[in-house]
């Protein structure tokens, strides 16, 4: 099975061996179990279907595969009978797996009832193939196509092509649906100037959040002589609310190593390093895996596809520093250093790890190239709009109904991405912001929603793209608190190198603290506002150049919110704890009781099934309360 | 030769009880320097003795001070030839004050020099002497760091294990120190100590990298590791709440912190990437999702 790969007829050969365990002839359970798969459980549902397998003495294969993005239903199942479609179900449990297997033994037929949707086809992205499933019997077909759903509705997969369909620990299965194309034919086809020049015909830009020209930074790199060069894919997904990289490389590891070896071999490096976060360790095993099976394979390791050229690929874990995101602050880190940034130029493409050139790209960026070298630069730019050219992949999480990973083409608006795709609010509070870009973007309001999805747009609000954090807020969140958990965030994480990051973060934080606490002037907000302009304009790095933006776009879009805190010294939403006083609206309580349960102070009294009150001087605002409220009968007092 | 005599004592009473005309000040670093310098101003005659051949002290030595961030040479070089140069200041370097009797305002004090067997007046300091003495006496020299105390077998194990996957020098640094963490639950000043004179990095620049990344602590750790994500998903979906709860379960501050039995050690996390699933924990790398705060009392139990 380890035979070398050198040609276009070996990719084959393997891809046919991928294709017999990706669509085997048998019945194949497919168990959704990257980390958020797991954390909702994956694992017991994986044990149930194995057992049932088991017991019921059935014919069939049960594997694992990375997160398809739709993480609110989790945990997923992927059922294909063989001559049916590829049934998914959704929010598994041990017991609901159990009993979907015992009605296929006994009726030969999947309950297609309980099915959240059905894939009549798949894509191979990078050879533009398209695997149909036979429409199958007995009410499948009347199950919705996965592509009706709202939630994947829009989606465009490029970056998530595999992620949810193979077996991340199969590099068959990866061949099977196109892996490697591309850098077969980067390597064996083309020249590095041609690749530079076909990613900057595709357009890409990258996906790290700074959206510069992935094309030239190869370029830069490329024209610098030197001894020794480095390509580093940055994994080290530091955004909170941000989780794309990390199911990509628990999904489709070998996406980002095909990207590696095409990047390298442009730029003339034989040494590549993935700086994944430690806080991934899934992430890390798979990608470990991926390398030794692409190592096995000679895919990396000596004369790649026969052509002498060689290429290693080396992991290291972050140690939790969110800075170490930052380009130069990763070097320092990969160096074994304090994770310090320093001040560019000269950038990294000139003189990085060791003072050697070195090209730094994020997840999302390398594993878009395999599929631009495969299919070429005008099918890629095909999708998104003017200079925002592809897809990027995005985290919708927060207050709307359908939460998970979205990968749509540039340029789709605001509105669609949380109403259609997100399906709006989840509760019967409305959305009054979404937050873009973590703690170095900003919140955009309700208002103006039919903004564009692109680098330049999102900029112009004062908030970023960034890595693609989207998380959605509604009127149960309260901007000047939520302004205070980012600068908390980033005063915490900011290294200390420079001043005005260094002391400004701090002070900003403590005014906001003061303005939570009721015990702010209006004169602090003007100081806020000119803090914030300065540690934005003076600092050394990223890091403290946008740390100011969720404070600066909350002024800007929620001023009304401050001035309460400060001038009536009151918090709209609730959240704020010297500023709230909790009280149960007696004509919506349906005395169940949960309130009294949760409480930890023993604040709240009542009988079953009459009203409950809260004992103001006992209560210390946690809000638990409000929290597990079935029908919002616990509010802020007027 | 010697141009002090190393016996005489130098005597600075008169006879009477009056504060006499000159003052004795200890130590050359910057401190000695600018109260010498602020003494002879004010029309005092000083004697300036210091231990080492050279005046300057720590100060000299360092790159940066704290907290202005100025260049410490450029402020002590003025400093140091201006002391030199004051002729109210008696420089006495290679001494030691023997004796002190006396009171405040009155002292006599006994120096002794050491002898130096160079004339100091001739001296170039072109360092030849130092180069071809055939017993190398070089000065100056700082002793090679020694580990205060060994560590455990197992821990000398773990770092014997880990420098040879990694290789024995600076830039394996890190993922060294993951493996410590990774295998002893935190960083033992023992071990952190044997690795510095291994790799031969300064054990404050070890220290300086565990201060700065999260992931390292210097404090031992509980059974089981409980951490609450405090990522922006988790946070709008009420991981504070969560916190606190857990806090109040495990019996920490609300920061977190490890009990008093060793069972938990409770800290927060910036996102685990579980964003769909907020508000999320992990126990011991095992995630849990969609917390409940009634669900805690039950999910720290399975955890003895």
């Amino acid at each position: 099975m380890s035979a070398r790969i050198r040609t276009s007829q070996d990719l084959d050969a393997l891809g046919a061996a991928g294709a017999a365990t990706l669509y085997p002839d048998r019945l194949k359970i497919l168990i959704g179990a990257a980390s958020c798969g797991l954390a909702a459980g994956a694992a017991e549902v994986e044990a149930a279907a194995i057992q049932a397998v088991k017991e019921l003495k059935l014919d069939a294969v049960v594997a694992r595969t990375g997160c398809i993005g739709f993480c609110q239903r989790e945990p997923l199942v992927d059922v294909v009978q063989p001559g049916g479609p590829r049934l998914s179900f959704g929010n598994m449990t041990a017991a609901n797996v159990r009993k979907l297997l015992k009605g296929y033994a006994e009726t030969g037929q999947l309950p297609a009832e309980m099915a959240l949707c059905r894939f009549q086809s798949e894509q191979n992205v990078p050879q533009g193939q398209t695997h149909t499933y036979a429409v199958g019997a007995n009410g499948a077909g009347k199950v919705p196509e996965w592509t009706a759903l709202d939630f994947y509705s829009q989606q465009h997969r490029v970056i998530l092509r595999n992620c949810g369909s193979i077996s991340p620990l199969s590099l068959a299965e990866a061949v099977a649906r196109g892996a490697y194309r591309g850098a077969l034919r980067a390597l064996t086809q083309m020249t590095p100037e041609g690749v530079v020049k076909e990613l900057l015909g595709a357009g890409l830009r990258g996906r790290g959040g700074a959206g510069f020209p992935t094309g030239r930074k190869w370029d830069f790199a490329r024209r610098r002589q030197a001894d020794e060069k480095f390509m580093i894919c940055n994994a080290d997904e530091g955004d909170p609310g941000a989780f794309m990289d990390r199911s990509i490389m628990e999904g489709d590891p070998h996406a980002v190593l095909e990207g590696l070896i095409i990047g390298a071999h442009t730029i003339g490096s034989h040494r590549a390093f993935i700086y994944v976060r430690s806080e991934y360790p899934l992430a890390v095993s798979t990608m470990r895996h991926a390398i030794a099976q692409a190592q096995a394979h000679g895919l990396l390791g000596k004369d790649i596809f026969g052509t002498g050229f060689d290429l290693t690929v080396e992991i290291r874990k972050g140690a939790g520093a969110f800075v170490c995101g930052e380009e130069t602050a990763l070097i320092a880190s990969l160096e074994s250093r304090s994770g310090e940034p320093r001040s560019r130029p000269p950038y990294p493409a000139n003189s990085g790890l060791w003072g050697k050139p070195t090209v730094i790209n994020n997840v999302k960026t390398l594993s878009s190239v395999g599929a631009i070298m495969a299919r070429g630069a005008a099918w890629y730019a095909g999708c998104g709009s003017e200079g925002n050219r592809g897809t990027t992949v995005f985290s919708l999480v927060g207050a709307v109904k359908n939460t998970g990973l979205v990968e749509v083409p540039l340029g789709i608006t605001l509105k669609e991405m949380i109403y259609r795709i997100g399906g709006g609010a989840a509760t019967h509070r409305p959305i009054k912001a979404v937050q873009t870009g973590g703690p170095s973007g900003g919140c955009i309001p309700a208002s103006m929603l039919d903004l564009p999805v692109d680098y330049e747009k999102l900029a112009a609000a004062g908030s970023m793209m960034g890595s693609g954090g989207m998380i959605v807020i509604d009127s149960g969140t309260c901007m000047v608190d939520l302004a205070r958990f980012f600068l908390t965030f980033t005063a915490e994480e900011s290294c200390g190198k420079c001043a005005p990051c260094r002391e400004g973060t701090k002070h900003m934080l403590r005014i906001l603290t003061r303005i939570c606490n009721g015990q702010a002037t209006p004169a602090d907000v003007g100081t806020l506002e000119q803090l914030a302009a300065t540690v934005k304009s003076a600092s050394l790095c990223g890091l403290g150049g946008t740390a100011p933006n969720p404070v600066l776009t909350a002024l800007r879009y929620f001023r009304d919110e401050f001035d309460a805190h400060v001038r009536d010294h009151r918090c709209p939403a609730g959240v704020c704890r010297s500023l709230t006083t909790f009280v149960i609206d007696a004509k919506a309580c349906i005395g169940c009781g949960l309130c009294k349960k949760v409480c930890a102070v023993k604040a709240i009294a009542g009988d079953a099934k009459s009203p409950h009150r809260i004992d103001a001087k006992t209560c210390t605002r946690c809000g638990a309360c409000r929290s597990v409220c079935p029908v919002e009968a616990v509010v802020p007092e007027a | 030769m010697i141009t002090h005599n190393s016996q005489s004592p130098l005597s600075a009473d008169d006879g009477s009880a009056a504060p006499c005309g000159s003052v004795l000040v200890c130590g050359a670093g910057i401190a000695g320097i600018q109260a010498s310098l602020d003494l002879s101003a004010a029309g005092f005659h000083v004697y300036l003795v210091e231990q080492s051949p050279t005046i300057g002290g720590m100060m000299a030595q360092l790159d940066k001070t704290f907290p202005t961030g100025d260049c410490a040479t450029c402020t002590i070089s003025p400093k140091l030839v201006a002391c030199m140069r004051d002729l109210n200041i008696d420089v006495m370097p290679m001494a030691d004050v023997v004796k002190l009797d006396g009171q405040a305002g009155n002292f006599k004090a006994q120096v002794q020099i050491r002898p130096r067997s160079v004339d100091a007046h001739k001296c170039t300091g072109c360092g030849d002497c130092v180069d071809l003495c055939p017993v190398r006496n070089v000065p100056g020299t700082v002793e090679a760091f020694k580990p205060s105390m060994p560590p455990t077998t197992v821990q000398a194990d773990v770092l014997a294990d880990s420098l040879l996957r990694h290789g024995e020098d600076s830039s394996s640094l890190i993922p060294v120190l993951q493996d410590i963490s990774e295998n002893c639950g935190y960083l033992p000043r023992a071990v952190l100590e044997t690795l510095s004179s291994r790799i031969d990095v300064p054990l404050a620049e070890i220290l300086r990298v565990t201060s700065f990344y999260n992931s390292f602590t210097l404090e031992p750790v509980g059974r089981h590791i409980v951490e609450v994500c405090l990522g922006t998903a988790c946070f709008v979906r009420g991981s504070g709440m969560l916190l606190e709860r857990l806090a109040e379960a495990v019996g920490v501050a609300p920061e977190g912190g490890t009990d008093k039995d060793m069972r938990f050690t409770l800290r927060t996390v910036r996102c685990i990437g579980c964003c769909a699933l907020a508000p999320a924990m992990r126990i011991d790398g095992v995630t849990f999702g969609k917390m409940k705060l009634d669900k805690v009392a039950d999910i720290l139990e399975r955890f003895e």
